[in-house]
Order: C-alpha cells, then structure tokens, then sequence
C-alpha cells in the first residue's frame, strides 16, 4: 500500500523540486500528471487542469487508504484528555489497523440496523461548514480506519457509530471496485450542475447527507492537489496543519515579491533596463519567437565578437526568453544572467560587456 | 506533455512583457523616482501582470486589479496598460453576501442542534475534539481568506481552488522577478 500511494503522488509531483526556485516554475505544470490538457482558453485552463484532476484524486484517495486517511483523522478519545490536539492528525499507518478493522467489520457486518448508519452519517455531515475540512467526518471513504478501529477496541462500548464508521471505510478500502462507479457517477456530478451521488453500502441515502458528502469529497480532493503544491505537505496529515502550510507558503511568497521589487528597485538607479530590448523586440513580431529567432540565428555567427551588438542584443534577449519553449541549443545562449535561469547563457566572457552595453542602454 | 510544459513557460513570458510594459508606462508618468517609488512601481506592475495572465477569470485576479485600481493615480495607469478591457470589476459582492449569511444562520441551528445529538451518542470527549479540531480549521481558514486577495466571501470548495491557482500565479512572478533581479545586480556588478 505505501508503494501503492507514493506512486500516485509521484504522479502528480513528477517535477515539483519544491525547494529550487528555478524549478519550480517548471515543475508545476508537471502534477497534473495524468491529465491531458483540454481545450480550454489558456486563462481557465489552469483551472480546468483542477477539475480534471479532482476526480482522478478522488479516485486516488479511494485507492490510496494510506492517502486518506492521512488526509482525515478520527481524533482518539483517550488522548483528548491530555490535549493533545496535533496528535489527533498523525494517524499511525494504516496496514495492520486495516486488517483489524477488516475483522471487526466483518463481525459486526450483520449485526448494525442501517438506520444507525443514516443517523451517524447525517450527524457528521450536517455538521460540516463552509471550510469544514475537520478529521473528524469519516462516513466518507476517506476516514481513516486505524483510528477508528483502535478506538472501538479500547473505548466506548456503546460506540456503534464508530463500528458503523469503520465498516463504511471498510467497504471502500476493500470494496474499491464498489466504489470506483460510486465515484465516477459522483464526478460525473460534479461536473454537471445536480450531483448524482450513489449511496455506498450501509450509508444514509438523504439527499442532506449525500451533497454533504459530495461536498465534502470535493473539498478533500482539491486539498489533496493543495497538498501536492505545497512543498513539504505530502507527509503532513490533517487539515489544520495542511493549512497552516498553505498559509505560510502564501505568504512566503507575498513577502518574497515585496523583497524582489525591493532589490530590482535597489539594483538600478532607473527602472528602464531592457525595457527597449524588449519592446523593440515586442513590437516588431507578433509571433515573437519566430521572427527574432530568425533574425538571432542569421546574426548568431557574431555573437562571438565584443563589438556593437546593441540592436543584436535587443534581439537575443528578448528570443532568449523564448528559445526554451522551442528548445533551440544555439539560441539558449543568452547575456543577462550568468546564472541557472529561463535566460541561460552560455560564455561568460560576453556576458559582462553586453550586460553593460544592453543594460545600459536607457 | 509538451503541451504543459509550454504552459508555465509561457505564463512566464507573458507575465515577463506586462510586468516591463507596466513599468514603462510608469516610468513615463514619472521621471527620476526615489527608490521607494521605484519599488511600488515595480510591485504595482506585477501585481497588475500576474492579476491579467488570469484574463479576470479568478476571483483573486479580478480583487487584485479592482484594488490597485481604487487609488486614482493608478487607476489612470491601469487602464493605460489594459487597454484591451481586462479590468472587470468585482462582481455583484452583495449577491454572494446574502448567500453567505443564509447559509450560516442554516447552519449554526444545525450545528447547536447536532452537537446536542452527538454528545449523547459519541460520548463527551469526541465531540469536544471535534469541535477542537473545527476551530482550528475554521480559524485559518480565515487567515487563508485574509491572504487571498478577494477571499472573504468565498465558501470553502472556491476557496481552495482561488488558492490553488493564486499560489500557481505567485509563484510564476517571484521566480521571474527573482531571475530579473539577479540579471540586474550581475549587470551592475560586472560593470
């Protein structure tokens, strides 16, 4: 199962580095993994990948019990007393737990009215709110079973809901054929306007609960592509903890575009820099790549040569920028930055005078 | 495959050529600025790019323009450099509002109801954990809705979504704006 689950994160996190900053950029278009892009306008096509996606994590979270139930956490009673509230988001792995739900779900299978069921689920899930993300609502497939199950070995004996819980989780961990078409009809749902969601086995069948659900799954699989973003959060079960690193990470970022804008403003006394080159460059082409790389390719054999490159450098930078989508070798060679970048160059020795003669030019 | 690499590259690209474009135009307005202008310029003009590469389908990237366009002086700026009408204004807010409180008055009968229902079938210390749990949710979930620029009324499913994509977005213009920055402090370090 933990092999299972850390191919299909690899799949989604195929280029995603999380720590160089170079990479990120064009890592992140690789966790859509398994997606193919639709035609959709290139505004929205972001968030198209994002649909697409949610039922394929969907799908993931069904096959990957170790996934979700990292992902929910039924909190352990004995432990509330001391407080200790991160502990409720750590579940031990699931692998032997399952085994132990297995039997105590398949002893108790017979024994519980569904009607049980219907109370539990729509108490848990009528108390879902807007955000309500809690660990605590395991009716769905995503519950974890290791907790669920320890909990009915040591606690209350009266907890029949619990029992009813685990054995949900049990029908869709182990019943993943059953589920998948439960699935597929609930993405279907999704995407059409009125959710068709079928009832698993043993669930309540009210339409409260079942939008609740639906709801409920929609919001775990965009947290799992949440999770998938941000770096360092594969590991990290429970949503609190998830958001707070989502919350860090967004404003790492804000504090980083204010320390950039401050060091671009530090950097140059005016703020023109290759402003022309790449205006020049810009209202030359529409198809930009194309025609300065025409005209780089023909001046190419020059760039050898320290001399008046000044109209030459208007051109190349701005091709540069787009030479690595077209994946020219020659024209990845570039004169603004020496370092591992979308401009990458490629001998030093020419970057330092036609840093000064490009960036000088105002 | 090649398809989605192209994609962030060429987020960059069109970021890159806004973001400049901006900063022209208000170079322009504005001769020899101090470096704090300068660094609002620079920021204004990002903010703006990054918010236009979305096309005003997010509500983040609409909430961002609208924003910066509330000052006046930018606002002429603004418009200069989307002239091609991107700058949708936010929309319909009361709309959403109204919802949003329906739909929590629903939910805090429901809430007071369940808990009375809970706490007699689970036992005490479940439901207290949960509702532990549930603050600690809902109580950044609102730092989160702070962050996100036009996050404040957004029920939980958009919220994750505007996030997905703002965080997609940001990281878009800091890895360009940290490339440029370093290209500008090799350049005056060479020289």
């Amino acid at each position: 199962m933990g092999s299972n689950i850390e191919g299909s994160r690899v799949q989604f996190r195929s280029g995603n580095g999380g720590s160089k900053p170079s990479e990120m950029g064009f890592g992140l278009e690789e966790f859509p993994g398994p997606v193919s892009v639709t035609q959709q306008p290139p505004g929205s096509s972001f968030t198209a990948l994002l649909e697409l996606p949610a039922p394929q994590a969907v799908e993931l979270l069904v096959n990957s019990p170790d996934a979700a139930a990292n992902e929910e956490s039924q909190p352990k009673p004995c432990i509330t007393g001391s407080g200790e509230v991160p502990s409720y988001f750590h579940p031990p792995p699931p692998i032997f737990p399952s085994d132990i739900g297995l039997i105590v779900r398949a002893s108790k299978f017979s024994v519980f009215a569904s009607a049980e069921n219907s109370n539990n689920s729509s108490l848990f899930n009528s108390n879902s709110n807007k955000l309500d993300m809690v660990k605590q609502e395991p009716s769905d497939s995503d519950s974890n079973p290791n907790s669920s199950s320890l909990a009915t070995s040591d606690q209350n004996p009266n907890s029949t809901k619990r029992k009813e819980r685990e054995k949900k989780v049990k029908d869709s961990h182990r019943k993943s054929k059953k589920v998948i078409p439960n699935k597929a009809s609930e993405d279907s749902g999704e995407k059409l306007p009125c959710v068709h969601v079928r009832a698993r086995r043993g669930q309540a069948t009210d339409s409260h609960s079942l939008a609740e659900r639906a709801r409920r799954e929609k919001i775990n699989a965009r947290m799992k592509l949440l999770q998938e973003l941000v770096p360092g959060c594969n590991k990290i079960s429970g949503t609190a903890v998830v958001l707070d690193e989502i919350i860090n990470h967004v404003q790492a970022l804000q504090r980083q575009v204010e320390f950039l804008s401050m060091r671009l403003a530090a950097a140059n006394p005016r703020i023109d820099y290759n402003l022309d080159a790449l205006l020049a460059a810009e209202s030359g082409s529409l198809v930009d790549g194309s025609i300065a790389g025409m005209s780089t390719s023909s001046l190419w054999p020059d760039a050898q040569h320290n001399g008046n490159r000044q109209q030459y450098n208007q051109m190349w930078h701005f091709d540069g920028l787009h030479q690595p989508v077209l994946g020219r070798e020659e024209d990845n060679r570039n004169f603004i930055t020496s370092e591992n970048s979308l401009i990458s160059y490629d001998s030093s020795a020419n970057s330092a005078s036609l840093h000064s003669s490009q960036l000088k030019m105002v | 495959m090649k398809a989605r690499t192209g994609y962030s590259t060429s987020l960059k690209q069109e970021f890159l050529k806004k973001w400049i474009k901006g900063i022209r135009i208000y170079s322009n307005f504005k001769k020899d600025m101090n470096i704090l202008e300068r660094k609002k310029a620079i920021k204004l003009s990002a903010d703006l790019a990054i918010a236009s590469t979305r096309n005003a389908s997010t509500r983040w990237s609409r909430t961002l323009t609208a924003n910066i366009s509330k000052n006046e002086t930018n606002k002429i700026f603004v418009e200069q450099i989307f002239s091609d009408s991107e700058v949708i204004k936010k929309e319909a807010p009361s709309r959403l509002m109204a919802r949003s409180n329906r739909i929590a008055s629903k939910k805090i009968w429901r809430r007071s109801h369940i808990t009375q229902i809970k706490a007699r079938k689970m036992g005490p210390y479940a439901v207290k954990a949960r509702s532990i749990a549930k603050k600690l949710v809902k109580n950044r979930t609102k730092v989160l809705k702070s962050l996100v620029p036009g996050g404040e009324n957004m029920d939980g499913i958009s919220l994750i979504k505007e996030t997905l994509d703002y965080i997609v977005s940001l990281r878009v213009q800091v890895d360009v704006m940290r490339r440029l920055a370093s290209a500008a402090e090799n350049s005056t370090r060479s020289l």
